[in-house]
């Protein structure tokens, strides 16, 4: 437990010292609600459904660039080789990584939920506090598929072309899960209503929590 | 790690590695005792490497057992990679960190009990304490050789494994290095050594050995062979076809 | 590694696939509602049968590559997910051939249509992986390992799909069959021929896998002499 702890310290002082991943993962998120507002047109009032839809498109897009820079770390300098000879477990590391980047897409989130209900709140029931737990559902999902298959991406030629290619397949049915509970939730609706949807999404979680912490070993060591 | 009766620390038997249709070890098994220094040369693609790689739990034999004071490697991993260290080609330093961080988190990650002293300590040893707040990425290279080597240290491991240390290496850390690994043999901690530098390898350790195309061509303790008539072996180990 | 006996399971589905074709289109009677367009049906259902196999195989392959480490088992990982991509590929075809006539629109978000295409792209992924890995070992692992988290994300798109509004037929239920006898005897004959022909199929795509690392190792030891 304490080395799960000295791995994430770790991270997150590298990450508060170069900000590399949140900070470009929030600007890019922040980007991408720009650009969906201007291509909405000027003036038009989007249906609770739909906002929630472009509010997932800046999260996951903005997610997916931190995530590989999170793990590539690690190969740099062989530092993944100290890490695995180390009495640190694959498993232990995995459960850092997946921390790191859950705190991560909080932090940005943090940032963009405020300036996507600038951008499109108006009309709209719901706040921001009502989306929350959709936001963390996903984002445990997100984080233990997502530092999985970043660690297959940094072993291959084509990182970071090919994060979000073996990513956004899995993470299809979260985010179409995530879109419904989230047009619900701004659509001012109870959240015992949002239940039967919340449920997969924690299945989710909890799906690749295990099969990340029982295959990232596998990917990590060199056979 | 508790001393098991009558076995030596490290027993390595019929070791084989196969990597696709090519082996690259072809049945390696000699005993190190406590204490002792065991330096391997021999040619690029010897098998050195991989050697080196599954006595640090790195990769897995396709045969054979590695066996430390009569315990199989594979039952208990964990318990010896907290008494193991490594130095390879790679500095495993984070260059965004300090020096004086990646010593206090690799420190903790060994679970040394007072993880800022051990860091303090070493950085002295490596004369590095001066530096000790600069992040890594903006030192020289002879630098970051010499906290690589620091670095390895953190847990004061039993065994010390290092793979081709003096390649690259400078004056300064290469003295340094050498006074490291004469302390650590004077406190009978063994060492595994593999590399090019005939010279280096011969004026420290206690045993003598050649890998050739995968296997253990030679070893020796080191009173029982003159140095001239290793260096015609090894070269004679070299030219074989 | 070669062998020179009959290909027996290519040869069996090149009688299998013929007669079940004329089965479809002489035996089996015209729906009456839907008419001609409802014979595609029979490939449809059997080709998607399929299909979800060679995707449970490819799973299977993967564990049981990375707890054994044999070549053989990345072999027929890989030929599960090719060979389950192309009849994963034809199931989307076919399932839109029907649709547009029957359903006036070439696509809708049904969770049948939706796991299907999820699946596709998920396995697609996994092969655009397999081609951007050099190493052999490092190839293999990835895939087994991508195959294996692919698998495990089947029932969340199932259970995720069936939230939206199907209009999907439910052809085989759990109390009755909604099909005529003749029809079903169709369907199983069908099912049967593209059980052998997927069969053929990734028993020879197995055998290449393998035979092109062998190629690849006598290359590699060429390399060093």
């Amino acid at each position: 437990m304490s080395r799960a702890w000295f791995l994430y310290r770790k991270d997150l002082r590298i990450e508060l010292r170069k900000k590399e991943s949140g900070a470009s993962m929030t600007f890019f998120g922040a980007l991408v609600l720009v650009i969906l507002n201007v291509a909405q047109g000027p003036g038009r009032r989007l249906t609770p459904e739909t906002a929630a839809g472009v509010l997932w498109v800046a999260v996951i897009f903005s997610a997916v660039l931190g995530l590989g820079r999170v793990f590539a770390r690690e190969r740099e300098n062989g530092c993944i080789s100290a890490l695995l000879v180390s009495p640190a477990s694959p498993g232990t590391v995995f459960a850092a990584k997946a921390c790191v980047n859950l705190t991560l897409m909080i932090l940005s989130q943090a940032v963009l939920v405020p300036v996507f209900f600038v951008l499109f709140g108006t009309g709209l029931t719901g706040g921001p506090l009502a989306l929350v737990p959709s936001l963390l559902l996903v984002d445990a999902g997100f984080s233990a598929a997502g530092t999985l298959l970043s660690a297959v991406s940094a072993g291959t030629r084509r990182n970071e072309v090919l994060l979000p290619i073996l990513l956004f397949p899995l993470i299809l049915p979260l985010v179409a899960l995530a879109v419904k509970a989230t047009g619900s939730a701004l659509a001012g609706r109870a959240l015992a209503e949002r239940l039967p949807l919340l449920e997969p999404l924690a299945a989710f979680g909890l799906i690749y929590a295990a099969a990340g912490y029982l295959l990232f070993p596998f990917v990590v060591r060199e056979g | 790690m508790a001393a098991g009766a009558g076995e030596p620390f490290l027993t390595v038997e019929g070791l084989r590695k196969t990597y696709g249709g090519t082996e690259a070890l072809r049945g390696v098994s000699f005993t190190l005792d406590e204490g002792e220094f065991l330096c391997l040369f021999g040619p690029n693609g010897a098998g050195k490497s991989t050697l080196l790689k599954i006595l640090a739990t790195l990769l897995r034999p396709t045969l054979g057992t590695v066996r430390i004071r009569g315990f199989d490697l594979e039952d208990d991993p964990e318990a010896f990679r907290a008494r193991l260290g490594l130095v390879s080609h790679q500095s495993f330093l984070y260059d965004d960190l300090t020096a004086r961080e990646n010593l206090e988190f690799y420190a903790g990650l060994y679970g040394v009990t007072d993880p800022a002293g051990r860091a303090e300590e070493l950085l002295r040893q490596v004369d590095l304490y001066d530096r000790r707040d600069s992040p890594v990425g903006a030192f020289s290279r002879g630098m970051q050789q010499r906290l690589t080597i620091a670095r390895a240290l953190v847990n004061d491991p039993d065994l010390l494994l290092l793979d081709e240390p003096y390649t690259g290496l400078d004056e300064h850390a290469a003295s340094l290095l050498r006074d490291r690994l004469g302390a650590l043999h004077d406190r009978r901690r063994t060492i595994v050594m593999v590399t090019h530098n005939l010279r280096r390898g011969i004026e420290s350790a206690t045993r003598l050995g050649i890998l050739s195309r995968g296997r253990l061509v030679f070893l020796s303790h080191r009173d029982e062979v003159d140095a001239e008539g290793f260096e015609d072996t090894y070269f004679r180990c070299m030219e074989a076809p | 590694m070669t062998s020179r006996r009959v290909p027996l399971l290519p040869l069996l589905s090149s009688l299998l696939l013929p007669a079940a074709v004329a089965m479809v289109f002489f035996y089996a009677p015209t729906e009456r509602t839907m008419g001609v367009v409802q014979k595609i049906f029979y490939f449809h259902l059997s080709l998607a049968a399929v299909a979800f196999l060679s995707f449970f195989v490819a799973c299977v392959a993967g564990v049981l590559y990375l707890v054994r480490r044999e070549r053989r088992w990345d072999a027929w990982g890989a030929a599960g997910v090719e060979v389950g991509v192309v009849f994963t590929t034809l199931v989307l075809v076919t399932g839109s051939l029907w649709g547009r006539p029957i359903w006036n629109t070439w696509w809708t978000w049904d969770p049948r249509l939706t796991t299907s295409l999820i699946l596709w792209f998920i396995y697609t992924a996994c092969l655009i992986l397999r081609s951007a890995v050099e190493n052999e070992t490092r190839r293999a692992t990835y895939a087994a390992v991508m195959a294996i988290a692919g698998f495990v994300d089947v029932p969340v798109v199932f259970l995720s799909a069936r939230l939206f509004r199907s209009i999907h037929p439910t052809v085989i239920r759990s109390d009755s069959v909604g099909l005529e006898p003749a029809m079903i005897v169709t369907l199983v004959v069908c099912m049967a021929a593209m059980l052998v022909f997927w069969a053929a199929l990734v028993r020879l795509r197995y055998g290449l896998h393998l035979q092109e690392a062998v190629v690849g190792d006598l290359e590699r030891r060429l390399g060093e002499s």
